[in-house]
């Protein structure tokens, strides 16, 4: 019941100008669009029209340097050209595009702390109000900032998936998100929004983080964190009743071949009672997660 | 996270930095942003639990400070940053469903709950966890995400930050009074997270990210002046400090009851009194002294206290070893 549900609630939310809004009536924005857009490629029954107006809106909106932004003002290339970077991946004929948005990511990483930061660290870890490694660098939320779990993921999964377009120009810079990543972990698995430890307290870890680190990393799965991370996050879900973090959970179970009828029925329940408040990402996400095509988030293993 | 952040904390950050870049006090703000009034009404109620009569301790809070809501669009800007079942993060629900009412008997036209959460951007589980969507769901009052809302850019009357302009939700632009209803809370980076530190909650995630990082780059007490100084007045702030918090704030501290509502339209001098509530010197508060200068009154001969004598509710409140200095004459 919940996907044609869903399916219905993409297609009438769509704006006029082929974009989607955070909620409907919003202005459209480029997370909303690109989720929204794979969401639909993932539905049979989805009409072209739909598919055709929202790649417009993409296409119009990326940047002549290749990045996007999150809304038409301001401009400036955000962190959501990782996710405009997949959507567009997915349709034949949009590769040039979506190179060109991978090529933008290789060149706009997160910012480092610097040589003062990095020889504290090395000298004085225990000193540190938060204990990250300053010398590893992911992506950001915003140019030049520092590097955070969620935009890292992303651009993680979109340049993984176009590193071979790219000649493995990425490989470098992917390894390094990865060590950054686990670098980031909570204490026993999992990942918040990036910082794991202040002034010597644990911060715990998120479910939806988790599982979105999970999928970036999936093409790891040998590794020992990620196995205590699966089994956090298993737990975590235990007391979350939400659609994002049951969405992002499912394809991650899914991308594992794990069955994830059970995670399939608590979300659609989830969504009876919820809506979950509208928000276009986490419906097309949830739309994602009850398909049985997760290709735009499948890395192959490494 | 920032440099300084990531080596001492915000001690790091000093009295000097707040003069940076030279010149006189005044070329730090535009003579417009100057709202400092002679003096500020600021009420201090006490509120043994949060089963007190609340509703009727907001209506006679917001009179006393002779605000007139009839008719007005009101935004409550509650402190929603992330669920933990065994802390008091955020503003407690009771408070916020107290003063939905209030608004209500007081014939605001409309009243909307908004909030950009600064951790965590599951809005659902948030909402649900923190016990806030009963609320709403029971009060039938809209809630904005404001992390996602659409934005508008404004340009900052004050440079404490090289920001130069923000954007900012128009769900806040819009509304006739913001009212910022923070926690009675310490702060691990800023010393207190009160009315004015809450306001970080309206710049939008989607272009600054979760957490609002560019805001520390910039200078969190900076930012905290900036913020404020841009945001349109007249404003309002209830302080929940039925339960506050202590020590690692605003995340990790220790709950700590200190059984007082505050109240008040200058932001600042509420949060000055908060402070002082705190056994805090507002004073040696980087972002309030700050604002002391321009945005509203610190002084405590510029404050009418209105309600409870502060001395009779006053608690000591622990800060990290890096606070130490805030404690002292208040």
């Amino acid at each position: 019941m919940m996907l044609p549900a869903a399916l219905q609630f993409l297609q009438k939310t769509q704006n006029a100008d082929g974009g989607w809004g955070a909620v409907p009536t919003r202005q459209s924005n480029t997370e909303a669009t690109a989720l929204a857009l794979l969401a639909l490629t993932s539905c049979p029954e989805a009409k072209a029209t739909h598919l055709e107006r929202g790649l417009q809106w993409l296409i119009d909106c990326q940047n002549p340097d290749g990045s996007w932004p999150m809304h038409r003002s301001p401009s400036h290339g955000s962190w959501a050209t990782a996710l405009a970077t997949l959507a567009l991946a997915s349709f034949d004929g949009q590769r040039a595009r979506a190179i060109k948005g991978a090529r933008w990511l290789l060149a706009h990483r997160g910012r480092s702390l610097g040589w003062w930061a990095s020889l504290a660290y090395q000298v004085v870890p225990q000193k540190m109000a938060v204990r990250v490694d300053p010398d590893l660098l992911g992506w950001s939320w915003t140019s030049d900032g520092f590097s955070w779990v969620e935009p890292t993921a992303y651009a993680l999964i979109a340049l993984k998936r176009l590193n071979a377009d790219i000649g493995g120009a990425a490989d470098r810079h992917i390894g390094e998100a990865e060590r950054l990543l686990y670098d980031r972990m909570c204490s026993g698995g999992g990942w918040n929004h990036g910082n794991s430890n202040a002034y010597g307290v644990t911060i715990p870890p998120y479910p939806e983080t988790t599982a979105l680190a999970l999928i970036a990393l999936q093409d790891r799965e040998a590794e020992a964190p990620n196995r205590a991370s699966l089994r956090r996050l298993v737990a975590m879900l235990a007391e979350v009743e939400s659609g994002l973090s049951l969405s992002w959970a499912t394809l991650c179970f899914s991308l594992r071949g794990q069955d994830v009828d059970v995670w399939r029925q608590r979300l659609a329940r989830c969504y009876t009672r919820s809506g979950f408040l509208g928000e276009t990402r986490v419906i097309a996400l949830a739309l994602l997660a009850l398909s049985e095509r997760v290709t735009p988030f499948r890395l192959a293993l490494r | 996270m920032r440099r300084r952040e990531f080596l001492l904390g915000a001690v790091a950050a000093g009295p000097a930095i707040a003069m940076l870049g030279g010149g006189s006090p005044t070329s730090r703000w535009d003579r417009a942003a100057y709202r400092k009034p002679l003096a500020s009404r600021v009420v201090v109620s006490r509120a043994e639990s949060y089963e007190s009569p609340l509703i009727e301790r907001i209506v006679e809070g917001i009179r006393l400070c002779g605000v007139n809501v009839a008719g007005r669009s009101v935004l409550l800007k509650p402190n929603l940053v992330e669920f933990d079942p065994q802390g008091v993060i955020n503003t407690n629900p009771a408070v916020v469903a107290a003063a939905i009412e209030a608004f209500k008997r007081l014939d605001a036209r409309k009243v909307t709950v908004a909030e950009g959460p600064g951790h965590r951007r599951d809005n659902e589980h948030l909402l649900r966890a923190s016990g806030l969507q009963s609320i709403l769901d029971q009060q039938r009052t809209r809630y904005v995400d404001l992390n996602s809302d659409d934005v508008s850019a404004r340009a900052l009357p004050s440079r404490f930050t090289s920001l130069g302009r923000l954007y900012l939700p128009n769900t806040v632009l819009e509304a006739d009074l913001v009212v910022s209803m923070p926690k009675l809370k310490t702060h691990h980076w800023a010393g207190v997270t009160l009315s004015m530190k809450n306001m970080f909650g309206v710049i939008p995630g989607s272009i600054y990210g979760w957490p609002k990082n560019v805001l520390h780059w910039a200078g969190i007490d900076e930012s905290i002046v900036d913020i404020n100084s841009v945001l349109a007045m007249p404003r309002f702030a209830i302080v929940d400090g039925i339960v506050g918090m202590e020590g690692n704030g605003p995340i990790q501290g220790t709950p700590r009851h200190a059984g007082v509502l505050i109240f008040g339209e200058d932001p600042v001098a509420v949060d000055a009194t908060a402070a002082r509530l705190m056994r805090i010197d507002p004073a040696k508060v980087k972002h309030l002294r700050i604002a002391g200068e321009f945005l509203g009154n610190i002084d405590r001969e510029k404050i009418v206290q209105v309600g409870e004598p502060i001395e009779s509710l006053a608690q000591d409140f622990q800060v990290i070893s890096q606070f130490r200095h805030l404690k002292g004459a208040w």
